[in-house]
């Protein structure tokens, strides 16, 4: 079952730093979102692979949306 | 049976030589008391994924601690020898019990009879609740599920209250003042059970059984037209997101299993110290990643959880109220032992900046704190009052100073650890009297953070510019480089300036300075209770 990486906040998506197919490793940055002109970085919270990913740079993101899955 | 004999053809009634029958009567009261709505009504619960009001009760207490009140309350129905014919209990269940060890008031509604809308001696017994848990001086629990009155009415037609009959929340209120009170939504909770759902240091909703509704679909369609489900209306996500309730949780279980986590950090009162535990968490443990945890990069937000758990007693911090007023943290939590309040900013949520909803939280959460004598511990990341239209309409400056206010009459202990940020009104909210406060190399201050105060200080050298924006980056950062954290230990401005890996050894060396504090603060607070 993959785990899903959903936003705690909206904002607008700022860095995308993975990839499908990328492993990670627990603690790893997956993308840095920006909110009220702070960079709000989101972490692999286990190790894995990507799944997919649903945002990309630039998007202007609502929170509760589904960022990425890590099997 | 009544004892009938007949002698010389008179029927003569034998006074019964024991009260065997009435004590026959009293068992089967209780038996029938226990039957609660009856197999169907119980099914129908158990259908819908809820247990019953005696089930959550059981799941509550500390095994065979119940000790019910009030078993025969209920109608009972007599045939004229009167035998019974039909005994329906009270709709709310009370009694004492433990919780790990500790005794408490539980009461709730029983759905399964009317639908938990009470019944008059189920009225009764809810209203003695709370008059129970002053007068007892325990911590009282509530476990919800029922709603107001019907303009059915009641079956018999009774006197209504008399003029002076005391307030019907004067007693809630008094609860509020003099003993923790928790309470859990579990089910459908409307009307006057919400009411007192709310009534509450800490409430908790469960996700999957729970909404919680001033008035229910039909009501809300019948006066406004509006056609919402009950989840719609009052489910956990309507709920916990605008603070009606602290918490949510997944199930039944895990409400009361929170319930009990929060009651573990209480005093059973207010004329009572919070129970200290033994600590098997090193006091003088300095965990290496609080050296990189706030990055250099000031526009980086970083997971201020993850500090707290880096600092506090290890796995005893328990959030309350995460879906609302999120940009700050409160919780409960242990320090050497000691039971203590937590209050931190979220930087990953509006850069930590107060909201009307923030303030609201952080001021009953100081309240809280006040009234059961439980030392705060604030670790500050305040970039000011959040701004801009939205907050504005908000009324952010009246919730935020109220927020303030209350920190500047708060009477526990606080320690304030800055951990980066802390500007503006907003900031002051996050010191209490006379408290204790350290700071990180990390630590900035001011009226407001840079980047605002030069767009505004440095307006006319900004727009004269060959290149306005370039020019104000160049201010930006002259100013930030200005920003040094020794000056305030230079001006003994804070207690001391510290390596935030020795946070957790500091604090609890402040922790075992205040211990001889603590017991002359007992006893009610000047306020009441504000909830």
């Amino acid at each position: 079952m993959a785990t899903q990486i959903k936003l705690e906040t909206g904002g607008s998506m700022w860095k995308m730093l993975v990839r499908q197919g990328d492993d990670v490793t627990a603690g790893q940055e997956l993308f840095i979102m920006e909110v009220m002109k702070m960079e709000v970085p989101y972490e692999a919270p286990a190790d894995g692979k990507i799944v997919a990913v649903h945002i990309a740079e630039g998007d202007v993101v609502e929170e509760g949306q589904l960022a990425l899955e890590i099997d | 049976m009544p004892n009938l004999c007949s002698i010389d053809q008179t029927p003569i009634k034998i006074i019964a030589m024991s009260w065997k029958d009435e004590t026959n009567q009293i068992h089967e009261r209780r038996r029938l008391a226990k039957l609660q709505g009856g197999a169907d009504a119980i099914k129908a619960q158990h259908r819908k994924g809820r247990l019953t009001i005696r089930e959550r009760v059981d799941a509550l207490l500390d095994d065979g601690s119940f000790d019910e009140i009030g078993m025969g309350a209920g109608d009972a129905e007599l045939d004229e020898n009167g035998n019974l014919i039909e005994f329906s209990p009270a709709n709310y269940v009370l009694g004492f019990g433990k919780v790990d060890g500790r005794r408490c008031i539980v009461g709730g509604e029983d759905f399964t009879l009317k639908g938990g809308s009470p019944s008059a001696a189920g009225q009764r017994k809810s209203v003695y609740t709370e008059e129970l848990a002053v007068k007892m001086r325990m911590p009282l629990i509530r476990l919800h599920e029922g709603a107001g009155g019907s303009v059915g009415g009641a079956k018999k037609q009774s006197l209504s209250a008399p003029v002076f009959e005391p307030h019907r929340f004067k007693s809630v209120v008094q609860a509020m003042a003099s003993v923790p009170v928790a309470t859990a939504a579990l089910g459908a909770v409307a009307g006057m059970p919400a009411g007192r759902l709310v009534a509450a240091h800490f409430s908790v909703m469960s996700r999957s059984t729970a909404q919680v509704l001033i008035a229910g679909p039909a009501v809300v369609q019948r006066a406004m037209g509006e056609k919402k489900t009950k989840e719609e209306l009052g489910g956990a996500d309507v709920h916990t997101r605008n603070g009606t309730v602290d918490n949510a949780s997944e199930d039944e279980t895990e409400a009361l299993a929170q319930i009990r986590r929060f009651l573990g950090y209480m005093p059973a009162n207010v004329w009572e110290l919070a129970p200290v535990s033994a600590c098997d968490d090193p006091v003088d443990r300095q965990e290496e990643a609080l050296l990189e945890i706030v990055p250099r990069e000031r526009r980086r937000a970083f997971d201020m959880r993850r500090a707290l758990a880096m600092i506090l007693d290890r796995d005893t911090f328990f959030e309350m109220g995460k879906g609302h007023g999120r940009s700050q943290i409160t919780g409960l939590a242990r320090m050497h032992g000691q039971p203590v309040g937590v209050w931190a900013n979220d930087g990953r949520h509006l850069a930590g900046a107060m909201t009307a909803n923030g303030a609201h939280k952080v001021r009953r959460f100081i309240e809280m704190c006040d009234t059961f004598h439980l030392p705060i511990l604030s670790f500050v990341d305040e970039p000011g009052f959040m701004i801009g239209s939205q907050s504005e309409r908000e009324a952010t400056i009246r919730h935020g100073a109220n927020a303030v206010l209350t920190a500047a009459m708060s009477r526990v202990p606080w320690a304030t650890v800055m951990v980066r940020r802390s500007f503006g009104v907003a900031q002051a909210a996050h010191y209490g009297p006379d408290g204790y406060v350290l700071a990180w190399p990390s630590a900035e201050t001011g009226p407001l953070p840079v980047e605002g105060g030069v767009a505004v200080a440095f307006h006319r050298e900004i727009a004269q510019a060959e290149d306005p924006d370039a020019k104000r980056r160049e201010l930006e950062e002259m100013l930030a480089a200005k920003q040094s954290p020794f000056p305030r230990a230079e001006s003994f401005s804070v207690h001391e300036l510290i390596d935030p890996r020795e946070t957790r050894p500091m604090l609890c060396r402040w922790i075992e300075r205040i211990q001889p504090l603590l017991p002359s603060l007992l006893g009610p607070t000047g306020f009441s209770v504000r909830p």
